[in-house]
């Protein structure tokens, strides 16, 4: 265990698209430049905010609010639909641009990624790494479009470079080295802290740490034996020290998607299509990983509280979540086998109004199963029919076929784009 | 919400191909009513896929409302498809 801080050159750079979709759309549509638009993803007064611009950020609007009580604080709030395509540009341009730095890009999400210098050639390696973060900005404009902007973190570890880039936004560019680190930490609070929300930040109050200097300067045992109980405290312990504990991969555990309903009292057909276009398009996602998987979990939320003993299956505390999953012995990785799954158990779904639904695959290994080749003819026609299908819509473009009593479902459930994961873009 | 007005209108278009950083660039329009938009800015353009076939979105201005036009790089058709934010 160090105890030491990082005293080496800082050499990790986060970049972070500032209210990236707000941003995009401003870029896109010069009108909207300056005004204040927020980003939804479906054309409804009760739809929730994904994103908004920074003029509607200065008078309260956040995002997570309903488009309704955000309209009651800015009245001249403009609602735009997502648009995936457009981001999904952004994204791979942002990609390239960070690319010619380093082999070594890892992109967090949609609209944030790192770079890791110590991988690049000698060449970039020598330069300031500040004139390269100036240099990047320079170049998302010319070469996305001249509204874009960027903060820019640098700084020795993931954490710290994150850190800095949230600090000064719109347009930042801020380093945090062991020199300054004291005194950037000085200025914020545990909430600033990328993984630091409010039940961690109480366990750290219950030991007397109220700040981020006191959370630094908190020994490694403390911070292991007390507050996470677990190699958590000593992560946080270097984490904070400017040593790297982040530069990890983490293997794909599960694979899903959810829908919010388009209107209330829908009945259980209704909620039966909708939960069959999840499925599908959680198959292709699935199968786009190259993953098969044994497991279906399906989840509804209702409107209010619910009698949770009418009906198999888990209840969540507040009564109006219920899930429930099954395991097979065999993998599958069909739309038809996901289905079939999830069918079965929207038997078991409670009585009441269904505000949302979900559904993931679980249990997940690569590629297909030996096992599978054991049951002959049957498994093998599911397999050809499934790439079969898969090519045609590939090829004439999404759900060009799809099952039948999902004919009436895709003016709702839209593809959307996903936060925090890029396997998908 | 906003004053969008979503169409499906073929254009004639003129634009100008060249080797900048835009390859290609619509600058004038013309519309089925006879109208004809001057491009003054590309706010983004962007490539997307309608199956295999690309598709090239340009969102544009004429510095009074907000177009979107769309190249079928396949089928050499200029589209319509938006047009939004009239002051």
């Amino acid at each position: 265990m160090r105890e030491d801080y990082n005293t080496t050159r800082p050499l990790v750079m986060h970049i972070d698209l500032n209210s990236c979709f707000a941003t995009v759309e401003q870029q896109a549509r010069p009108m909207l430049r300056g005004k204040p638009i927020a980003i939804v993803n479906r054309r409804t007064e009760h739809t929730a905010i994904v994103t908004c611009s920074y003029e509607a950020k200065a008078v309260g609007v956040k995002v997570g609010m309903s488009f309704k009580e955000a309209k009651r604080l800015c009245p001249k709030l403009i609602a735009l639909e997502s648009d995936p395509p457009k981001y999904r540009y952004v994204y791979h341009k942002l990609m390239a641009i960070m690319s010619d730095y380093s082999p070594s890009v890892t992109m967090k999400s949609i609209d944030e990624g790192i770079i890791d210098f110590s991988q690049s050639p000698a060449a970039i390696q020598t330069r300031d790494l500040i004139d390269i973060a100036r240099e990047i900005k320079q170049r998302l404009r010319t070469e996305i479009g001249c509204a874009m902007r960027c903060n820019i973190g640098i700084a020795p570890n993931r954490f710290l470079a994150k850190t800095a880039a949230g600090m000064n936004k719109p347009d930042g560019l801020n380093v945090i080295t062991h020199e300054n680190l004291r005194e950037v930490m000085g200025k914020l609070t545990l909430l600033d802290l990328t993984g630091i929300a409010s039940h961690n930040e109480h366990r750290l109050n219950q030991v007397g740490i109220y700040t981020p200097l006191q959370f630094i300067d908190a020994s490694a045992e403390v911070l292991r034996r007390i507050v996470f109980k677990s190699i958590c405290g000593d992560q946080w312990h270097q984490r904070l020290r400017g040593w790297e504990v982040d530069d990890a991969a983490y293997d794909l555990k599960t694979c899903g998607r959810q829908y919010v309903m388009e209107s209330r009292g829908l009945n259980r057909v209704e909620v039966a299509q909708r939960m069959h276009h999840l499925a599908e398009a959680v198959g292709v996602k699935l199968r786009g990983q190259r993953k098969c998987a044994r497991g279906v979990g399906i989840y509804v939320r209702l409107y209010g509280e619910t009698e949770g003993s009418m009906s198999n299956g888990r209840w969540g505390r507040k009564g109006d979540y219920w899930h429930e999953k099954f395991l097979a012995p065999l993998p599958f990785y069909s739309n038809g086998a996901i289905w079939a799954i999830a069918n079965r158990l929207l038997a078991h779904v409670p009585l009441g109004d269904i505000r949302e639904i979900g559904i993931h695959c679980y249990h997940l290994t690569d590629g297909l199963s030996d096992q599978l080749a054991l049951f002959g003819d049957e498994l093998i026609r599911e397999q050809q029919v499934t790439s079969a299908i898969d090519e045609i819509n590939q090829r004439y473009g999404e759900r060009t076929i799809h099952s039948a009593d999902t004919l009436s479902t895709g003016i709702y459930v839209k593809q959307k784009i996903p936060f925090g994961s890029t396997r998908y873009l | 919400m906003n004053d969008e007005i979503f169409l499906n209108e073929r254009v004639e278009v003129i634009a100008v191909f060249n080797d900048s950083n835009s390859p290609c660039r619509p600058v004038r329009f013309k519309r089925k009513n006879g109208r004809e938009v001057e491009v003054s800015e590309i706010g983004l353009h962007h490539p997307t896929i309608a199956g295999r076939r690309m598709v090239h979105v340009f969102d544009v201005t004429d510095g009074g409302a907000d177009y979107r036009l769309e190249f079928d790089s396949e089928r050499l058709t200029w589209t319509l498809t938006l047009e939004a934010d009239r002051v």
